[in-house]
């Protein structure tokens, strides 16, 4: 088991790309860490510098307290599991799991009884004499899986295991991997574009935007008390509403309506003070009848989501949407008035995107100097 | 031609009863094509069935006008046939184990690294690997061997052989290494595995297919090639069946038909049993590209 530590980590391609930005970051031991973001986040590539398989422009990682910056990646002791599993074709999936114990020169009949017992516990033991081609997605998934603990790394590196697997699958294996990661209590670090992923897994994340961390903090923080523009529109099944508002005698205006100024955002702010005002669908309540202090507007659009309906309501020239329990559904044309929940109302700064409460600072999103999030808006 | 008419008369309609003559005229065209190009191919092939066992073979593709083994009887009284397809056999497999064992790590470096001007390094070594075991080159060549103190050895003849190989060996091989996904080595290495044990246990099994339809064609080139054994080799006792067969003469300077159809036939037979164990152990797979 260990810890693993990134300090001032840059990778520059060839062309000048900056795939990671000095980024610092402490992941702590037995963690279930997500690296979330969109594609060319330097999200990948930070999990590929970790296991040695890129070298670092500059910048250092520790794993365990030993400096691993300038090892390969065999001196490192991680074990990666890939998108597209790697398995070997042309091996059985014994021989699949067995590999890792092959190089380091375990005798055959101790690799069959460690394959035979490793597979038992995944639940793939009849499976063993079979070929990868043979089986379905899910079954070389956990093949996958079965090979890198019969490795039985100090890190788990996992770069977006389960994107080729159907949605109903992934929601199986999800579970399965956070509770093999419970019981096996190994370090990983997960990477993910799938933010629902991200969510339901981790026990802390970091949210990449272009090569820099824009958010650090438990999924619980980042859903309730996202940074910022990017980390707010970025997570959430249903989109953040993001409204323009401005700050009007001690209360906002957002599309002719008045809303209040949330208390912790209240000292941050200075009268007629452009700002971008954030509230999730999920803490909104809508109602028939006239509430004061409430967005109005007409009804659009209903989507079914399951349990909940999400609503857009046209407010004057802005669209919000609201999820809604079934036995308090409006019809569209319905007018309707919107409040948000004061205690989940969040204020971004129109020019860089960050809440009202934080510290302008140069640009740095590292952890060390963590995004000011505002601890008491809770 | 006729039918043709007749049934254009029937529909009454001129314009579409001569597209009709039209379609037939030339599907008749392509099939009397077809049977030519056909029989070009196939005579040699029937003549090389009959003619064997014929007593007075001619250069006619005809059944034996009177069966016999004889043919094969007096074969085995040259001194020189038989050992020459162990020579053969030889050549050809020390020629392939040479080029495949140096051809498929070149391939897996070349695949795998990055260097300015690899492709062009492929291109150029490929265009003189024609030229190395091309005609032009026998008189350098002979040299060389010469001066190696290599002339009537079997390894001049390999290297030489193996040497204009190689190239186009590594250009095929490529194909099928460039087209194994890189998570395959990444995880390997992970792991903790060396480079050499990636070569062994994952690219060369992986890129099994294409080693066999290496080894396949070097050896059917081998076995075919008469210049570089003839020039290279002087003793007769030591010659590969393609020099030998130009050896069978009658006293009176005349081509000894009846040998030189006897040796054939027995020329052919492991080509072909080769390529039918080889197709059935490992199956041919062209799909990682032939684009040469």
């Amino acid at each position: 088991m260990a810890d693993v530590e990134i300090r001032g980590l840059t990778k520059v391609f060839p062309g000048g790309v900056h795939a990671l930005d000095g980024l610092n970051l402490h992941i702590e031991d037995g963690e279930f860490f997500a690296l979330l973001g969109p594609s060319g986040c330097g999200k990948t590539t930070l999990l590929r510098t970790i296991a040695g398989l890129e070298a670092s422009t500059s910048g250092q990682v520790f794993i365990g307290g030993r400096d691993v910056t300038r090892l390969p990646p065999s001196a490192r002791d991680v074990g990666m599991v890939f998108q597209d599993y790697a398995l070997y074709p042309h091996m059985t999936v014994a021989d699949n799991i067995g590999y890792p114990l092959k190089i380091r020169r375990v005798a055959k009949a101790e690799r069959r009884r460690t394959a035979e017992s490793v597979g038992g516990s995944l639940q793939i033991q009849a499976l063993l004499d079979r070929r990868p081609g043979q089986l379905s997605g899910g079954q070389q998934q956990r093949v996958a899986l079965a090979r890198v603990i019969a490795y039985r790394p100090r890190v788990f590196l996992f770069d977006e295991p389960l994107s080729n697997l159907d949605a109903r699958m992934r929601l199986e294996a999800r579970t399965f991997l956070k509770q093999l990661q419970r019981e096996l209590g190994i370090t990983t670090i997960y990477v993910t574009h799938d933010q629902a992923e991200a969510l339901a897994m981790a026990d802390r994340m970091a949210v990449m935007e272009k090569g820099h961390i824009r958010q650090l903090d438990t999924p619980t923080a980042c859903f309730r008390r996202s940074a910022n523009l990017f980390v707010a529109g970025f997570i959430g099944s249903t989109p953040m509403n993001l409204l323009p508002a401005t700050v009007v005698d001690g209360s906002l205006e957002v599309a002719g309506c008045r809303l209040p100024i949330p208390d912790a955002a209240r000292p941050h702010v200075t009268s007629a003070e452009k700002v971008i005002l954030g509230a999730r669908p999920e803490y909104m309540t809508l109602s028939v009848a006239e509430v004061p202090g409430a967005l109005t507007g007409t009804v659009r659009i209903l989507e079914n989501l399951g349990v909940d309906t999400l609503v857009t309501v046209d407010v004057g020239e802005l669209r919000v949407q609201a999820t809604v329990p079934d036995e308090s559904m409006p019809t569209p044309g319905d007018r309707v008035w919107l409040t948000p929940d004061p205690r989940h109302v969040l204020l971004y700064r129109q020019d860089d995107g960050e809440q009202v409460s934080a510290r302008r600072q140069a640009e740095d999103m590292s952890a060390e100097a963590p995004p000011a999030v505002d601890r008491t808006a809770r | 031609m006729n039918r043709g008419t007749r049934a254009t008369m029937r529909l009454h309609e001129p314009s579409d009863g001569a597209a009709l003559v039209r379609r037939l005229l030339s599907r008749l065209g392509f099939y009397l094509f077809a049977v030519v190009v056909g029989a070009y191919f196939a005579v040699p092939m029937l003549w090389l069935v009959f003619a064997p066992f014929d007593a007075h073979p001619t250069l006619a593709a005809v059944p034996p006008s009177a069966f016999t083994m004889g043919n094969f009887w007096d074969l085995l009284k040259d001194p020189y046939a038989l050992p020459s397809l162990l020579n053969s056999i030889l050549l050809a497999v020390a020629t392939m184990a040479l080029v495949v064992a140096l051809a498929a790590p070149a391939a897996y470096a070349l695949s795998r690294v990055r260097i300015p001007g690899r492709d062009l390094l492929l291109y150029v070594l490929l265009l003189f690997s024609s030229v190395v075991t091309g005609t032009a080159a026998m008189v350098p060549l002979f040299l060389l061997v010469f001066e190696l103190g290599l002339i009537n050895t079997y390894l001049g003849v390999v290297l030489v052989l193996a040497g204009g190989l190689i190239p186009a060996g590594i250009f095929i091989l490529k194909d099928f290494m460039d087209s194994m996904p890189r998570s395959y080595e990444e995880s390997a290495r992970v792991f903790g595995a060396s480079s050499l044990q990636i070569l062994r246990d994952i690219v060369l099994p992986y890129a099994r297919p294409g080693l066999a339809v290496i080894a396949v064609w070097v050896i059917v080139n081998v076995w075919s090639n008469f210049l570089i054994p003839f020039i290279l080799l002087r003793s007769p006792s030591s010659q590969p069946a393609a020099v030998v067969v130009y050896n069978f003469y009658t006293e009176g300077g005349q081509a000894d038909l009846r040998l030189i159809s006897a040796f054939g036939l027995l020329y052919s037979i492991p080509v072909v049993v080769m390529y039918l164990f080889v197709n059935r152990r490992y199956g041919f797979r062209f799909y990682g590209g032939l684009k040469g």
